[in-house]
């Protein structure tokens, strides 16, 4: 203990500056995995909370693609069971201030017709808590409030005859909940009730629902977890060298202690305790500044799940005792992983040998070559990796290829700084203070090799983002440019969300269908629906009409025009690329799917490519769907106007003709304008990310700088004595950090592209089914890799200073 | 009468690094000359680094002047003082401070190139010449011996021809042989450089090099040549 206090608690304690940085660093780290896990368990938290039925326990659900005729609704509680069925309907309102809410149709009896129930949570939020005013479908209205529900959550929800007739839903559920009695045998149950039912309805446990939405957000989940690891890998990097600095700083007392006779043991704990402490501090604080930024992550991850998956709305954060575990133990766990090496190289250092700063960067520099073997080995691995099918959905051999690659980077270190040095030396010329640098980060190669890699991995990460998010958003604008054909798009006025189909009014449709002027009508419907256990979407359309006006993409080889042609009237659907991925169908299979009251069989005519939703659409003709699903309602409506035609004058006449009906008319600028800006909130929480990695691997530099600057204080007083002004040292030092930010830009652009081919090409197909085509944006990569470069050499700002104040006599020692 | 090239007048030099203030030099007064060599002796803690500091303008006193040429140092700037160090004095340090990653001749050059100097690589060859070690030019310091690093550590002090050569120790580290080596080349740098030498030392064969000998005892001085009858004083 006593060792432990003189040898690590006193130096912390003494380079305070120091110490916060590297506490600072790693906190950073935690802080991200714990904001983005609170932020994504809060952004789903209310979907969750939906899944569950108001009524209590539920056994069985049972659901339809198309809905559950409510007819079978009698059928079943005719059947000799001790079990309750309770119907239920779901969408989504608007409340004015508070923005959008699940709204749910439930057996609420008792309720006077017409009252509202309330959640507890919404209850609170209301100006007046007897009526609540809420936007449903395409009305607009007052409604009492009958109930206050206790539920934790926001939402409203209506007794379900009230529900049918607000949003004009009559005929079909949802779903319906079944509870058991206590004494009711299940397996039986579930039998009787599958008999009673069409062979296409769902009847399933209520948590296989739970699985479907859990297989929905997982590769959201996944990827927004792996890249919320970045700042801790960028934060491990700085604790090893931070822990390597004190071993190289410590080294005549380490060299005295085991002469003393201490053993290796003792030394070697000493500093796995210092990077106990390191890392336990980190995770209390990165605990800490999470909860915070998960304020800031909830919005964004929430938008996203809204824009690509299903509606949801943000429950509250909580901080359980297992979010603080887990933060202790990452914190703690990465801290003592990243000091092995250090605090092994400690133990190494024999009692006669007072270890001196040369020897451990000469070792350095005689292990490049070993290194770079290092290197070459993780970029085999990697590219090895990078092959692998997925593992259970999880593109698990493309992440651990992205970790190889860091690795092969990081090995590769020491020789690009050792060569980049040979390049830059004549360069540099007589400017004194830049060779004096590029000398003194070679003579620290172990060290420097640290800090580039570091940062390197910082910048890769920016960049790999940065290509494949520029990439994604260039195939997505050729994408709209195909897809968005119409002059104006026509929808209900309900809350936008990937799995909100609000019906139009009919009487809408016939006010639009009817204005002069119009080229063609292309009426969709579209229905949420379950196939192979993971949710999808079923649309159908005039795929005449498609033909003709739209521009549809088909997968290379495939004929657009003969496989929109031999749709109409037929058993035949087109599908889109995720959808094709995931369920790995082909052009020409055959896919099972229930639908109303029967299972129909559809021939895949051909696959498209569609950025909307990962969760996939078929397509058929709505001659197809009107076939099996005859009162499917229209849910949105493209309209073509003649060649020359003026799409703002045209528009007047259907918002004019249905005002007052609650539909929303987008001109197609509109809509490719809102579909970007979806796009850009959807990767909003991306950026945010790799802006913390970089403020990590910031801090790791200033921090790095400062152990160098004051590890070298006599060398710096020497060239005081050599002539060497004050703005000299300064200069020196600011010269090694752009030196520093050079190397990690040159080695994390490589990296970088290398990453983003892994993200474009894999992950991304693997994990959401769609091709990106690359389309990288140098001028995007430059300015990034400037402002890195640019904030390096600002955080040595303050050590430059330092080191210009320290450099004078009395640090000269002989 | 003409201004000595280095005075120190009255100086004193008090420390006071959070505890009790040490005086480590006492009113020290004295004068040297161009193409003299002045030597300090006195065992460790005597004060003859902080002095030698003083002298080459590294440092302030508490009490008393420096100067040089007639102008005191504590009326310089931070830069003014840069300037003087980089035009009229070189030091010679006992462990050589060589700086690891530069070959002998870029240790050389190092301070015309931080003072800006033209012609700078071929002035440093010429020392390195002087000092006998032309062919080890491209040595890292970890290829030379303790004696020739230390003369490369002459030839880098000798390099911008300097008024005042400040050597603290510099044979500690070295046999009798490079020892005698490193002391010809400071008696070559005042007689053919005309340098003002300022040696300290422990040696007595370094101190009979020059032409005179102060002994210091608790920053006082307590002896100077020629010595008094009872010869010089014990340290």
């Amino acid at each position: 203990m006593t060792l432990f206090r003189t040898l690590i608690l006193r130096p912390l304690l003494r380079d305070r500056l120091r110490t916060g940085l590297s506490i600072l660093s790693l906190a950073l780290g935690v802080a991200v995995i714990i904001a983005i896990q609170l932020a994504s368990e809060a952004a789903t938290g209310s979907f969750r909370a939906s899944m569950q039925t108001l009524g209590g326990k539920v056994d069985l659900e049972i659901r339809a693609n198309g809905g559950v005729d409510e007819r079978f609704l009698g059928k079943l509680t005719g059947l000799p069971l001790d079990a309750e069925f309770s119907p239920w309907m779901e969408t989504q309102a608007v409340i004015p201030g508070i923005g959008s809410v699940p709204v749910y149709g439930v057996d609420a009896l008792g309720l006077p017709s017409g009252e509202a129930i309330v959640s507890r949570g919404l209850a609170g939020r209301l100006l007046t808590p007897s009526a609540i005013q809420a936007t449903l479908g395409a009305r607009t209205a007052r409604f009492p409030i009958g109930r206050i529900d206790p539920r934790p959550g926001e939402f409203l929800a209506f007794d379900i005859a009230d529900f049918q007739q607000l949003l004009n839903r009559y005929g079909t559920l949802d779903r319906v909940d079944v509870t058991l009695g206590r004494d009711e045998d299940p397996a039986r149950a579930e039998r009787a009730i599958r008999a009673a039912l069409p062979a296409s309805y769902l009847v399933q446990a209520s948590a296989a629902r739970t699985e479907e939405s859990r297989k929905m957000l997982r590769a959201f989940g996944w990827n927004l977890r792996m890249l919320s690891y970045i700042s801790l890998l960028v934060g491990a990097f700085l604790i090893y060298n931070t822990i390597a600095i004190s071993v190289v700083r410590r080294r005549e007392e380490i060299g005295t202690l085991r002469a003393l006779g201490a053993g290796r043991a003792s030394v070697l704990a000493i500093f796995l305790a210092e990077a106990l402490v390191l890392g336990l501090l980190g995770a209390a604080l990165g605990l800490l500044i999470g909860r915070i930024l998960a304020g800031f992550c909830v919005g964004m991850i929430g938008d996203t799940v809204n824009a690509l998956y299903t509606t949801s709305r943000p429950a509250p954060i909580e901080v359980t005792w297992a979010h603080i575990w887990s933060a202790l133990l990452t914190g703690s766990l990465v801290s003592l992983a990243a000091a092995w090496g250090p605090a092994r190289e400690a133990v190494a250092i024999a009692p006669t040998e007072a270890m001196s700063r040369g020897a451990h960067e000469h070792r350095a520099r005689l292990r490049w070559r070993r290194a770079l073997a290092w290197s070459a080995g993780f970029a085999l691995l990697a590219a090895a990796l990078s092959r692998i099918r997925p593992v259970a959905g999880y593109p698990v051999g493309a992440y651990v290829a992205a970790m190889s690659s860091v690795a092969a980077a990081a090995f590769a270190t020491p020789a690009l700084v050792l060569g980049a040095q040979r390049v830059l030396c004549p360069l540099l010329g007589e400017w004194v203070e830049g060779s004096l640098a590029a000398r003194s980060l070679e003579a620290s190669l172990a060290r420097t090799s640290v800090v580039v890699a570091a940062l390197a991995t910082a910048i890769s990460m920016m960049a790999a983002v940065g290509l494949m998010v520029g990439s994604f958003r260039e195939t997505v604008l050729v994408w709209l440019d195909a897809q968005l054909r119409a002059d104006l798009y026509i929808r209900a006025a309900a809350p936008l969300g990937a799995d909100v189909y609000a019906p139009i009014p009919a009487k809408a449709l016939d006010a639009i269908a009817t204005t002069p002027g119009i080229a063609a009508l292309d009426v969709y419907r579209a229905l949420p629906i379950t196939y192979a256990g993971e949710r999808a979407t079923l649309g159908a359309g005039d795929m005449e009409i498609v033909r003709r006006y739209g521009r549809l993409r088909f997968l290379p080889g495939e004929d657009r025009d003969a496989i929109l042609r031999s749709l109409p009237g037929r058993d035949r659907a087109v599908v889109s690329e995720p959808f094709a991925n995931k369920h790995g169908i082909s052009a020409g299979d055959t896919i099972a799917l229930p639908l109303g009251g029967g299972t129909v069989r559809l021939t895949v005519a051909g696959i498209y490519y569609e950025y909307s939703s990962s969760q996939g659409y078929v397509i058929v003709d709505r001659a197809t769907l009107g076939k099996y699903l005859p009162v499917q309602p229209a849910t949105n409506v493209a309209v073509y106007l003649p060649r020359n035609a003026d799409p703002e004058k045209v528009r007047r006449v259907p918002q004019r003709r249905t005002a007052g009906m609650g539909v929303a008319i987008s001109a197609n600028r509109d809509l490719r304008r809102n579909s970007m800006q979806v796009f850009d909130r959807t990767f909003a929480i991306t950026w945010a990310l790799e802006a913390v990695a970089i403020i990590v691997a910031m801090l790791g530099a200033a921090n790095s700088l400062l152990a160098l600057v004051l590890d070298r204080r006599s060398e710096l007083a020497l060239l005081r004595y050599l002539g060497a002004s004050r703005p000299q040292i300064r200069a020196m030092v600011l010269a090694e950090a752009g030196l520093l930010g050079l190397f990690a830009a040159i080695l994390g652009t490589v990296l970088g592209f290398v990453l983003s081919l892994l993200l474009i090409f894999v992950v991304n197909k693997q994990s959401f089914g769609w091709t990106i085509q690359f389309h990288p944006s140098n001028e995007l990569l430059a300015a990034a890799i400037a402002l890195v470069w640019l904030v390096t050499v600002a955080a040595a700002l303050y050590p430059a200073r330092v080191a210009a104040r320290q450099a004078d006599a009395s640090t000269l020692r002989q | 009468m003409p201004v000595p090239r280095l005075e120190l007048r009255g100086v004193s030099k008090i420390y006071s690094n959070g505890g009790p203030p040490v005086e480590v030099l006492h009113d020290i007064s004295l004068a040297a000359e161009p193409s003299t060599i002045t030597a300090f002796l006195g065992r460790s803690g005597s004060g003859k680094t902080t002095l030698l500091n003083l002298a080459g303008a590294m440092d302030f006193p508490t009490r008393g002047e420096v100067l040089i040429d007639g102008r005191c140092t504590r009326g310089l700037s931070d830069s003014e003082l840069t300037a003087l160090r980089r035009r009229r004095v070189g030091f010679v340090f006992q462990s050589f401070q060589l700086l690891p990653t530069l070959t002998a001749l870029e240790n050389v050059e190092l301070p015309m190139l931080l003072a800006r100097a033209p012609n700078s690589r071929a002035a440093a060859l010429d020392r390195l010449r002087w000092v006998g070690l032309e062919d080890k030019a491209a040595s890292l310091p970890y290829q030379l011996s303790g004696g020739m690093m230390q003369r490369v550590a002459i030839a880098r002090a000798l390099v911008h021809s300097p008024d005042l050569v400040i050597a603290d120790e510099p044979t500690g580290n070295l046999d009798n042989a490079s020892g005698a080596q490193v002391l010809d080349l400071l008696r070559q740098s005042a007689t053919r450089f005309g340098a003002t030498v300022l040696l300290a030392t422990h040696s007595g064969e370094a101190a009979a090099i020059a032409d005179v000998r102060i002994a210091l005892r608790d920053g006082r001085i307590v002896g100077q040549t020629p010595w008094s009858a009872a010869g010089p004083p014990q340290p």
